[in-house]
């Protein structure tokens, strides 16, 4: 799961996340849209870019 | 305390005296805790 | 004391805060990040999680939810009369939810209709088929200096104003092409920046080390700051100032008061 805000400042990024990763999967460029959701700094880019999804590797062990 | 074993699933007891931990079942040798029902408080931090 | 507002949107806002010092600039930066009174969970009750995230895991990503609440009617429990809890210092959200399904901080019930979660879209767990999640959180009010679960005002921070001026330009170009930020123009007596321009100045003095003739000097208003101000949905950026603005206020009214009674 996505943490809900960055590491070093702070800013809540968990509420752009799902926006980030549909219109990743439709093939735009991450960085004009990480611009696009005034994700300016690049503490929080960092959190959205190295971000993995491992709730789907997990469940099947639960 | 109930357990239940990762590979059939089903509820079992543990027989300290005869088998071991072990699942009567389908012999798996790994179970686990079940949740215990009582409210837990914790903080969130 | 004079503020321009360059940009007041919900979350963020950019002014000019000219005709102050320094040390009331950066006290104003610290309230802001540090000293704003926050609603945000800190105690959860689990009645039943089978989700993927163990209690603690689920604790902290429910702490980190910026809530949108009225802190001028709710205490922090500190300071709150009341012997364990009660309505003024705690507020309870209860959240259910059964797989396959995503949780989001909208799914959040509330006990007073104007406190709900500022953003209804972060994801809190995925619950897949028949795992389920049933809870109450626990929410009191707090500063940012204590969790950065309450800390509203994010990143914010402020510059001196840049000063850069020109004068006996010869018109060679080159800090034109040194600027990093690609503000400096050809003016009609050479070279120069527009009003505007003048905010994005890093003043990292490129211009004036790379002027042959010495006709660039790079200086700094150290009585004006431009404010960079970013809030995390809690309060609307303005409110969030404002708040800021109180707290400091409040703070020199108590020390006011201990030097009365000295």
């Amino acid at each position: 799961m996505i943490p809900v805000r960055c590491f070093s400042c702070g800013g809540v990024i968990a509420n752009k996340w799902e926006e980030f990763k549909r219109r990743v999967y439709e093939g735009e460029s991450s960085d004009t849209i990480l611009d696009d959701l005034r994700v300016t700094r690049y503490c929080c880019r960092r959190m959205m870019l190295s971000h993995v999804e491992l709730v789907d590797t997990i469940a099947p062990y639960y | 305390m109930g357990y239940k074993c990762t590979r059939c699933k089903r509820a079992v007891e543990i027989d300290y005296e005869y088998t071991g931990i072990r699942c009567p079942y389908c012999g798996h040798r790994i179970l686990v805790k079940d949740r215990p029902t009582s409210i837990k408080r914790i903080k969130a931090e | 004391m004079k503020i321009e507002v360059l940009e007041m949107s919900d979350r963020f806002a950019k002014f000019v805060l000219s005709d102050a010092s320094i040390a009331f600039a950066n006290g104003l930066r610290r309230a802001m990040l540090a000293e704003v009174p926050t609603l945000a969970i800190t105690e959860v009750n689990l009645y039943n999680n089978t989700s993927v995230l163990y209690d603690e895991q689920l604790g902290l990503r429910l702490s980190l939810i910026p809530i949108k609440a009225n802190t001028d009617e709710l205490v922090p429990k500190e300071e709150c009369m009341c012997d364990d809890n009660c309505p003024a210092c705690e507020v309870s959200m209860t959240l259910s939810a059964e797989g396959p399904k995503m949780v989001y901080s909208g799914d959040f019930v509330s006990s007073d209709p104007e406190i709900f979660p500022s953003d209804e879209n972060i994801p809190i767990v995925e619950l897949k088929d028949g795992q389920q999640l049933f809870l109450e959180a626990l929410a009191h009010v707090g500063h940012g200096k204590n969790h950065s679960r309450w800390q509203a005002g994010i990143a914010c921070g402020y510059k001196t104003y840049p000063v850069v001026t020109f004068h006996n330009c010869d018109k060679c170009r080159s800090c034109i092409e040194a600027c990093p930020k690609d503000i400096i123009q050809m003016g009609p007596s050479g070279a120069e920046i527009q009003d505007n321009d003048m905010l994005e100045c890093t003043l990292c003095r490129s211009c004036a080390d790379v002027c042959g003739i010495n006709a660039i000097t790079v200086d700094q208003d150290e009585r004006a700051f431009i404010f960079n101000v970013e809030s995390d949905g809690s309060y609307s950026a303005e409110e969030l100032i404002q708040q800021a603005s109180k707290a400091l206020k409040k703070k020199s009214d108590g020390m006011l008061e201990v030097l009365e009674h000295f």
